[in-house]
Formats: structure tokens, sequence, C-alpha cells
């Protein structure tokens, strides 16, 4: 009896652990952050955490919802570079801040739908098909920029609505002192995971990654699913990557956004969602991408070469899976020294 | 002489006992029969046996020696072979390859040898009398022939016992066939079988004697001519068999769904009028057409000519969503891989199908849903801890009647019961016949497709008999007889009457 009720407190730990863990690795990191910066902590340094997350988060966020379905997206960071490319261009020609936002996001959709149609209706591996897009779009945005006789691409700061983009990307909220990035990363985070925990569109995301025939069966139409995902996913590098322009003001095809889809799933596997699909919340991205920021932060509060960053990012991600695996780990040494699964 | 003795085997995890002073003997040359529902412990005993487990305390003795410590490898080293209910051959190796898997022929050079390889294969496949090319890649072969290749291995590797868990639930009943006369050949030659099946004609066909396990504790055994299939169910039900569904004539409404030469791949013009309230079983043989009907009639197969009517309108059910527009349900076969979706809660599971009828309302009203759900759980009796539990965690049993239930939530009239007892106990079987029977009186259309005829004899106004696509016979609810449906299905009628003629 009080062997099996030990049993069952084991499995609401390993339950609590397989839900939380995010956050633990969150609070770990936040609070070595904490530590090595010591004395020199301000509102500023804490707000800049989340800040400095927005882009890579809501990023992570449009390759969470993919991931739920069991697919994957090489291309956002070459998307953020042809999308961010473009848009600098529009705001050059336009001078106006909304055209630029709704070019971005439905670049954004264009994109999403294209690697969507593929993957969805045609059926092709969502893998080789990003991996493609990845090299066709990065490309095409060093082409436009090259036959242009540009370096690099740059908002025009002698337009009269420059200064008001800029300060979208970078001033403060008065008062709550706030930065505007990190409320529209809160509300954008927000509105994603109503989608996927309260809304029966997000229920079929996860059953599509759960058990595609089985979703399929259930009358769900799995191929326009996908399609709808990765557009949806479009709307989100859009506005990403229109809040990049509007934070750096410059975008550097052959750098901008490099590495992004790697940053992009592991602040995913960190915040716990599972890679094969079907399990896990995006809520956990946020908490993921910003434990990531804070990696940055310690290394240049640290100051030790940032060649080294790369390093400890991957040993990080290692031990954050290994961390959420450990339940599983503990009972797979336990079940094969007395028993096997029947 | 027995070759088998196990006594008083227990064996408990985490505290709780799983097997209680069970008592299993197995004699040379006989195939003895363990039954039981799932969770009575036959799994965990001849897992102790094969050395998967260990017991907490008994004697295992096997040809006489007392067994100790055994592990797995011992097991197969005494001559015990399990045969898994997932097979475990090797995909992507040939045939011989198999079956010399870590026992390969090799010359002085260490090159294989795989001449003599492949004629030894040839030798014991023609011994067995089975029929598999030794060169064939494993992944070509159905899995009835994967079975026998499993056998064997077993065979090849000098076993004496046989375990074999389940073994005909994947095959058809050719394959079962074949497969039993291959167990009765090695049988007389004095090898011995353990058989787990829920199948009960099986049982009855293929085994000597029965041991019944009901909850980890050891209930009887005897010899399989001294007794009938309802005493042997009795015995592994216990009190629980006494309330068994009642068929009961009902009075039938309008017609609901009218195929008039209707076809499709694997079906060929099918005329069959179904009324209101009526439940009417599919059977054949496996690839006969009754499953792919089903899926015609669902829009999951494209029908390629003739009418589907429904409710007297008729439809082109070319997709799985304008079958469920018009009340059509379907419970596909192989609920695992078809219907379970596994990261899901049960409520979750009951009501992903209905939420594709409703999307125009986004919104998920959580009282709503758990408010339907615990109705379904009421009239379904699904037993769980609660509706957040994973369905993964819930048996068989009620695994299936939460699909059910997925689809009784989109209120669909018409339901379409593919295989709806694989895999499941007896008792839970016993639940779902019941189901099935009330939801007939409560209007409901169902058409049941099953290899098993006593299941159709059970809740069937009507039994359709497919041979090759095509409707062989309709046989009223007395006509039904397990004799008569096998010779339609098999077609041998035919040939009787080609004899007569």
């Amino acid at each position: 009896m009080t062997e099996k009720k030990l049993n069952k407190k084991y499995n609401i730990f390993t339950e609590i652990w397989n839900k939380y863990n995010y956050i633990l690795i969150f609070v770990v990191i936040f609070i070595a952050f904490i530590l090595i910066n010591g004395s020199a902590t301000t509102w500023k340094t804490l707000v800049n955490i989340p800040r400095h997350s927005t882009v890579i988060g809501i990023i992570a966020l449009a390759m969470g919802l993919i991931i739920l379905t069991g697919d994957i997206d090489l291309s956002v960071g070459s998307q953020l570079a042809l999308i961010g490319g473009l848009t600098v261009m529009v705001f050059n020609n336009t001078n106006n801040i909304v055209i630029s936002l709704l070019f971005a996001i439905f670049s954004g959709v264009l994109l999403g739908f294209f690697n969507g149609l593929l993957i969805g209706i045609t059926k092709m591996p969502a893998f080789i098909v990003t991996l493609a897009t990845m090299l066709i779009f990065r490309s095409v945005a060093q082409t436009v920029m090259n036959s242009n006789k540009w370096t690099i691409y740059q908002l025009d700061a002698n337009l009269s609505y420059w200064k008001k983009l800029w300060s979208i990307g970078n001033a403060s909220v008065p008062v709550i002192n706030v930065p505007i990035m990190v409320i529209i990363f809160f509300i954008i985070a927000a509105v994603v995971t109503y989608i996927t925990t309260c809304t029966k569109f997000g229920k079929k995301v996860y059953a599509v990654g759960s058990n595609e025939k089985a979703a399929r069966l259930s009358g769900i139409n799995v191929r326009w699913l996908r399609v709808l995902v990765y557009t949806l996913s479009g709307v989100l590098i859009g506005f990403a990557v229109f809040l990049y322009v509007a934070n750096v003001g410059s975008v550097d095809p052959a750098t901008s956004g490099k590495n992004y889809e790697l940053y992009a799933i592991a602040g995913v596997v960190i915040g716990g969602v599972s890679m094969s699909g079907g399990k896990g919340r995006l809520l956990g991205i946020i908490f993921g991408s910003m434990s990531f920021t804070m990696i940055d932060k310690i290394i240049t509060a640290l100051g030790v070469n940032p060649l080294i960053n790369d390093t400890i990012k991957g040993l990080i991600l290692l031990l954050a899976i290994f961390i959420q695996m450990l339940p599983e780990i503990i009972s797979k040494m336990k079940t094969n020294k007395h028993m096997v699964k029947e | 002489m027995s070759i088998l003795r196990m006594t008083n085997i227990n064996k408990s995890f985490y505290g709780v006992q799983v097997l209680e002073n069970i008592n299993f003997e197995v004699e040379e040359g006989e195939v003895h029969a363990l039954l039981g529902e799932n969770g009575a412990g036959k799994s965990t005993l001849m897992n102790i046996l094969g050395g998967v487990y260990t017991r907490d305390s008994g004697t295992v003795e096997f040809e006489g020696h007392t067994l100790h410590n055994t592990t797995i490898k011992m097991a197969k080293e005494a001559g015990i072979a399990f045969v898994h209910q997932e097979l475990n051959v090797v995909n992507n190796l040939k045939v011989y390859e198999n079956l010399f898997l870590n026992k390969e022929i090799i010359n002085m050079f260490h090159k294989l040898n795989k001449k003599e390889m492949i004629k030894r294969t040839q030798e014991l496949f023609k011994d067995l009398g089975v029929d598999i090319e030794p060169n064939e890649l494993v992944d070509n072969l159905n899995t009835g022939k994967k079975q026998l290749l499993e056998i064997a291995k077993a065979l090849f590797a000098d076993a004496k016992l046989f375990i074999l868990d389940e073994p005909t639930t994947a095959l058809n009943n050719d394959e079962i066939y074949h497969l039993f006369s291959i167990v009765k050949k090695l049988k007389d030659s004095g090898k011995s079988f353990v058989f787990i099946s829920h199948k009960m004609p099986e049982i009855f066909v293929l085994a000597d004697r029965y041991t019944v396990l009901r909850n980890g504790k050891y209930i009887k055994t005897g010899y399989i001519k001294n007794t009938t299939p309802e005493d042997v169910t009795r015995l592994m039900v216990g009190e629980s068999y006494a309330n068994r569904e009642v068929y009961e004539a009902r009075n039938l409404g309008e017609k609901v769904i009218e195929l008039v030469n209707f076809s499709g791949e694997g079906f060929n013009n099918i005329n069959l009028t179904v009324h209101k309230g009526e439940v009417v079983g599919l059977t054949g043989l496996q690839g006969a057409g009754s499953s792919d009907l089903l899926q015609g009639i669902f829009g999951l197969k494209a029908s390629t000519g003739g009418i589907l009517k429904v409710f007297g309108e008729e439809i082109h059910a070319q997709k799985i969503h304008i079958a469920m527009k018009n009340k059509i349900a379907m419970l596909a076969s192989n609920r695992k891989e078809n219907s379970v979706i596994p990261d899901m809660d049960l409520l979750e599971n009951t009501y992903i199908a209905e939420h594709t009828l409703s999307s125009n309302k986004q919104h998920i009203n959580y009282k709503k849903e758990l408010k339907k759900y615990l109705d379904l759980k009421q009239r379904l009796n699904i037993k769980d801890n609660n509706q957040k539990e994973l369905i993964t965690n819930l048996s068989g049993g009620n695994q299936q009647k939460v699909i059910l239930g997925r689809w009784l939530n989109t209120e669909a009239e018409i339901l379409l019961l593919d295989n709806p007892t694989q895999g499941i106990d007896v008792g839970a079987k016993t639940e779902i016949y019941k189901l099935i029977l009330e939801l007939s009186k409560q209007g409901k259309t169902i058409i049941v497709n099953t290899l098993e005829i006593p299941e159709i004899q059970r809740v069937a106004d009507r039994c359709v008999v497919f041979y090759h696509g095509k409707i062989q016979i309709i046989l009223d609810r007395q006509d039904i007889s397990e004799e008569k449906v096998m010779l339609y299905a098999t077609n041998a009628i035919k040939n009787l009457e080609v004899q007569y003629d």
C-alpha cells in the first residue's frame, strides 16, 4: 500500500516536472545572471532580457507551432533576411510604417504559405523543403541587394517617419518604463498560447502532431491544417521581422538572422516542446528563448572570448534536455533492472 | 511427462501482488491454452518463464531441472522460445539472414557462407511446410509469414517449448489455418506450446488443455474436450459474466443507408439497404471487402461507381468531412494506429472529431465539453480517474469506449464499427456488445465489421457475407451459423454446387 502511494507520488512529481521544468531551467540561469551581474543589476538590465528575446522569441513561437505538428522550418533565419531587406526597401520608398508592417506580415504569409503548400499538399518532407527554401530566400535577399549595388539594407534616417519606426523598436512606454517591444512580445505570446490551448484549431494542431492518421480519421483535414500552420507561423515571422527592422534599422543578408532557425529550435526544446510533435506547451518557449538571451548576457558580463558563446549555448542545451529527460531516464533504468514493459 | 512445472509463483510490482501462488504445468507434446482477461497475469507469468521478470518466490522446473535466477538468455538456451505479439524480426534483412542472425555460418576466411545458409533455410522450411523464399527481404513478407519465420527461428535454436502470445491477431483466416497446421505438426514431433489467445474458437480447435487465471490467481486447469466456450468464459470473467447483454427484436424504422451497385477500391456492386435502428454484421475473410466498404461509405476510399443514399438523399462521400456532416461515424480498426491520440487526455480525445464539425466557433468552452464528457462516461461506463488522464493509461476496452464516445459526441446517427472488439478482453467485449444493442434501441443505425462470427450472432439482425469484394449472401438472424457463414466466406458453397452439377 505504502509503496503504491509512493509510486503515485513519484508519478505526480514526474508530471509536474514534465510540465514545468522550463521554469526551473529559467530560474537557475536567472539566478546565475543576477549573481554575475551583482550590484550592476538595474531595472534596465532586467527588462533587457525580454527585450532582446523578442525577435527570436516570436520566431521561436512560430517554430513551436510548426514543431507541434511534427514538422520543422529551417528557413526562418533566411526569411528574416529576405523579408527584412524588402521591408527596408518598402519603408524607404513609402515612408509609411503601417504599409511596411503589412508588407512584412504579408511577405511572411506568402513565404509560409509556399513552404506549407509544398509540405502539406505535395507531402514533401519538411526538413528538405525548408532546407531548400533556406538557401533560396537568403540568396534572393543577397541578389536583390547586390543588383542595387548596396552592401546592406539600411533604413533611410532622413525620412520623416524614421524616428517613429525607430522608437517602436527601441523606446520604452513612459511611466511603467517597459520597452514597447517587450509589451508586443508578451501580447503575441499570450495570443499564441490562447490559440494553442483554448481553440479548436490549436487542439487539431496537437492531434496531428500526436497521431496524424487518427487525426485524419477524426475528420481533420490534415493537409490544409499543415498549410494553415505554416501560414500562421508566417504571420508571426513577418511581425518579428518588422520588429527586427525597427530595432536594428538595417538588414545584412550575409549575417542577419543567421543560425536563427537553430536558436529558435533550441528555444522550443528548452521550452519543453517535444520535437516529435504533439507534446508540450508554447508558453514554455517564452522562458526558453529568454533563458538563451541570458546566456548571451552572462557571457558578455564575464568578458570571456565571445567565440566561446555557441559552445556554452550548446552545453546548456544538452544540459536542459538531460534535465528534462531525467525522470524518463531514471524510470527506464529502474525498469531495466526489474522488468520490461509488457 | 511434464516438460514445465511452475509451482507457487508469486510476483508483485511496487507492492501490488500481480501473481499469487500460481501453478502451471505443461505436458510434453501438448498445446496448453493460458487463459484470462487482460491484467489477469498471463503475460507476467510468461515473462517470468522467459526470464524477462524475476519471480519473488516459487519454483520453475523445466525438463526436470530447476531454473534459478532465469535470464532471457538462459531461458533461450534451456529451450524456451517466446514468440511475442510484436514480432522481433529484422525487416531490412533477408529471410535467411534473420534465421542465422548471430549464428552466421562462415568459411575459413570469415566470409559468410551464403549458399550453405540458404540451403539449410530451404531444408527447414521444407520440413515445416512453409512457403517462404529464403532470399526474400523480410519487409516484403506479410505478417503471417513473419510469424512463421519467428517460429522457425525458435525451432532453429532447438526450442522445446514455444510461448505463442496472441499469435493470430494480425493474421487472416488462411494464415491462421496454416499456422495451426504447423503447430499441430510440431506438436506431433514432441514440441510443446503455451497458447495465449482471446479467441475462443481458436482455443477450442488447437488446444489440448487449458489453465485459467483471474486477477493474478490460479483458477482452474482442465481438458478442452471436457468443457465449453461458455464455461471457460465464465471462469475467466467471474461474476460479471452474469450481466450478459440480451438481444431483443426491435421495430426498424425508415431506410437510412441505401447502396445501389456501390463500387470502389476493394468492393464491387454492393446492393444493401439498412434501416434505422438496425444492426448489420459484415464479415468475410480478411481482405474480402467488408472493411473497404465501410471506408467507402465513410469517404476514406473513393467510390468508383454506384449510388450511396443516406436518409434518402444521394451523397458523394469523397471526403470524411462530407460523411460526418451526413451523420456518419466510423470507428476504425487498429485502435492504436488509427484512433488513439496518445498525447491527448480523455476529454480531448472525445471532443476532437466533433470540433471539426463546429469549427466556425473556435473557442473551446471547457465546462460545456466537460459536461458532455461526463455524460458519455456514464453512458459508456468508462473507467477513469479523471478526464485529464492520458488515454494511453486506460485498458484497451476503455480506450475503445472513449473512441466510441468520440463518435457519439458528433451526434452521428450511423455508426460504422470496424472490428470494434479487436485486442480487448472478454469482459470489455461483452460491454461493447451491450452498448451496440443499447445504441440500436436508441435508434442508431449500426454496421459492424468483424471476422468473429459469434460476435455477429450476439448482436446482428442480419449478416452480410463478403467474398472477393462482393456480397455473397445476406443471412437473416435466425440463419446465422458459423458453418454457414464460413461456407459462404470461403466460397466453398460454389465448389459444392460445382461438384453436384
